[in-house]
């Protein structure tokens, strides 16, 4: 099977999955039991206003046909306003998602690091000592509260030893931004040679990455671990090691074979992970899709909530893509069975 | 002859004591997993804490001592006090009440929605239970913080609202565990036994497969009692649901976060110690009981 041929698969597959969350965010402003149109246009709404948005809804239509000119609006790209920004609420997403995946890919592509040698590790000295403490390292990732470790390291890095600077937003306030070209303050800091705003920059970021890769970590230790075992008890492991194949050429086939099953699974902990991300960015008011999506929940801006649960959707989406073409590039065998 | 006598001997020896029976199991549990032992303590340790709260709490935790505001840890108040000058000890006791009181009730809310669910869906089959299982894939795949955050909002913000939505989220992977074992069983001898004999369904399902299939849900209760309590606290972190001057972890780390970079760290730092413990204990329960009631998991570890 080529690549084109799965992926346009896959892609079809995703439509129902992006319908039913269609349905829900259509759903969510309707199952409080509150008026829909004071939900979406905001406590400041104007008389006017609320008439507007009542006709946009179709109110005075059956549910079904509601459902049908919701669908009609985001075929066109029309998100709503957000009331409290009065912007439309589509670019404002936009804006934001290089921001959010600039911290998501430092953070997982640390955390992957940090996990998956220490899963491995655990999985060879199955039951010892380092086995034992990973295990517990783990379960401690796994009860942390993502926002109480954020605030903890505010503390620790910035009050006491004063080695990060304080968790307020991406950028030092003495450091003119650079030009936006991707989004990225580090990246584009370095493209206009702008050094001081890529070093502001990469100061800002360490911390909120940190965090991202600790609680991204816990997970993937697990779930390599698990793998690597699995992989340990299959018969041509037992039968490289019958064959006498030195132990560091067995350990090389062990993580060769369970290293595609855990890209698969970083894949699917990306999307969860999008909702500690948000956390971190609310803590160190890092001004990304998270961010701006929380806010939205916690004073009630609806169209912005709607919008930032359809771009989570899309988001995993694109993930899971990524994930498969990765999956495709180091076993097309098992791409080719899924 | 020595039949008899073999009899007489077993009666000979005293029957141990129950206490002495429980204390027997409890040591053969902790061999064969540590770590649910260890567990066990802590949610044992929390639970005390909950029981005697009026007892332990040294202050009353919403009262405010107007000159002690933001007072470090001394011997009049062991944590410290807070921004209203609250107790943050008794706060911390205090709040082991609400961690129990979200958590309980929204894991039976979830398992009475999701076993019942996964016994039919997983009986039946069908049109109904592909849908369930793509819904059930829908909401793995997204980020379930967010799923809370948005129905908790839009429904309106009260504690009884978190404690339904908590357990409606946690519903599907009880329907999961549940459908996965009922499949299993689905063809198995007695439940043929029980159809042809013309047990009406309900029957079938409640009194044949439910007892068979719950192992799988049982060990999942400790994780989700766990993710239960976690998910909570974030929800009153963002000050959603359940509103300041709440004794309850989460709210408290809100109101800590203001003061972290300040440098008055006893009040976050403290209701987050409490909040980590609490979850670890049962994360870790949870993990043991998995492996002791889920024998497939062993296999793999």
């Amino acid at each position: 099977m080529t690549l084109s041929r799965f992926l346009t698969r896959r892609l079809f597959f995703s439509v129902p999955l992006l319908l039913g969350v269609l349905f829900f965010t259509f759903a969510l402003v309707r199952i409080g039991g509150q008026d829909p149109v004071a939900l979406l246009a905001g406590p400041t709404a104007s008389a006017q206003e609320l008439a507007l948005v009542r006709r946009e809804l179709g109110l005075d239509q059956s549910l079904f046909a509601q459902f049908l000119i919701y669908l009609g609006k985001v075929a066109r790209f029309d998100l709503g306003q957000s009331w409290l920004s009065n912007k439309p609420v589509l670019s404002e997403l936009i804006d934001r998602v290089p921001v959010t995946v600039e911290l998501m890919f430092w953070g997982v592509l640390i955390g992957a690091l940090i996990g998956i040698p220490v899963g491995l590790r655990a999985a060879f000295r199955a039951d010892g000592l380092y086995d034992q403490i990973s295990r517990f390292v783990s379960l401690l990732g796994f009860s942390i509260p993502t926002y109480w470790l954020g605030l903890m390291m505010l503390f620790v890095f910035f009050f006491l030893l004063d080695w990060a600077p304080p968790g307020m937003g991406r950028i030092s306030l003495m450091a003119t931004p650079p030009p936006r070209i991707t989004g990225s303050y580090l990246v584009d800091g370095m493209l206009t040679a702008n050094w001081v705003a890529a070093r502001s920059a990469f100061g800002q970021l360490v911390l909120p990455v940190l965090c991202v890769a600790i609680i991204a970590s816990a997970p993937i230790i697990k779930q390599t671990r698990a793998m690597a075992l699995e992989v340990l008890g299959r018969d041509y492991v037992r039968l490289a090691r019958a064959a006498g194949l030195p132990e560091r050429e067995v350990r090389r086939i062990v993580w060769r074979n369970a290293l595609v099953p855990v890209v698969t699974f970083i894949g699917t902990e990306i999307t969860g992970l999008v909702g500690t991300a948000s956390l971190i960015e609310y803590v160190f008011a890092w001004g990304g899709l998270g961010q701006y999506g929380l806010n939205a929940i916690i004073s009630g801006d609806f169209a912005v909530v709607q919008g930032y649960v359809l771009f989570l959707a899309l988001f995993s989406v694109v993930v899971f893509v990524i994930v498969d073409i990765l999956t495709f590039l180091l076993e097309p065998r098992a791409a080719g069975e899924a | 002859m020595t039949a008899e006598l073999l009899m007489n001997a077993a009666a000979a020896r005293p029957r141990p004591s129950f206490a002495a029976r429980v204390v027997q199991r409890l040591i053969g549990l902790s061999r064969r997993s540590p770590t649910m032992m260890i567990g066990a303590g802590i949610i044992l340790l929390f639970a005390l804490f909950a029981i005697f709260h009026l007892w332990l709490m040294p202050h009353d935790p919403v009262r405010a001592y107007p000159t002690e505001v933001l007072k470090p840890p001394s011997a009049r108040f062991w944590f410290g006090t807070d921004g209203n000058g609250m107790d943050v000890f008794s706060r911390v006791i205090y709040g082991s009440l609400y961690a129990f009181g979200i958590a309980v009730p929204s894991v039976v809310i979830g398992l009475s929605l999701g076993v019942p669910l996964g016994l039919w869906t997983g009986y039946r089959g069908g049109l109904f239970d592909e849908i369930m299982m793509r819904v059930i894939d829908a909401i793995r795949v997204f980020p379930i913080i967010i799923l809370a955050l948005a129905i908790v909002a839009a429904t309106g913000q009260s504690l009884v609202n978190v404690i339904f939505v908590i357990g409606l989220i946690d519903s599907p992977i009880f329907v999961r565990v549940v459908r996965a074992e009922v499949l299993a069983l689905r063809s198995s001898n007695f439940v043929e036994a029980a159809r042809a004999l013309g047990n009406p369904t309900w029957r079938i399902l409640f009194v044949h497969l439910l007892p068979n299939a719950l192992r799988g849900a049982i060990a999942q209760t400790s994780v989700r009692a766990a993710w239960a309590v976690r998910i909570s606290a974030t929800l009153a972190f963002l000050g959603v649901g359940i509103q300041q001057p709440t004794p309850e972890w989460g709210a408290m780390i809100r109101q800590g976060a203001e003061f972290i970079v300040t440098g008055q760290w006893w009040v976050a730092l403290f209701p987050g110690c409490a909040l980590i413990v609490l979850v670890l204990g049962l994360n870790m329960f949870g993990d043991g009981a998995q492996d002791l009631l889920d024998p497939q998991r062993k296999t793999t570890r």
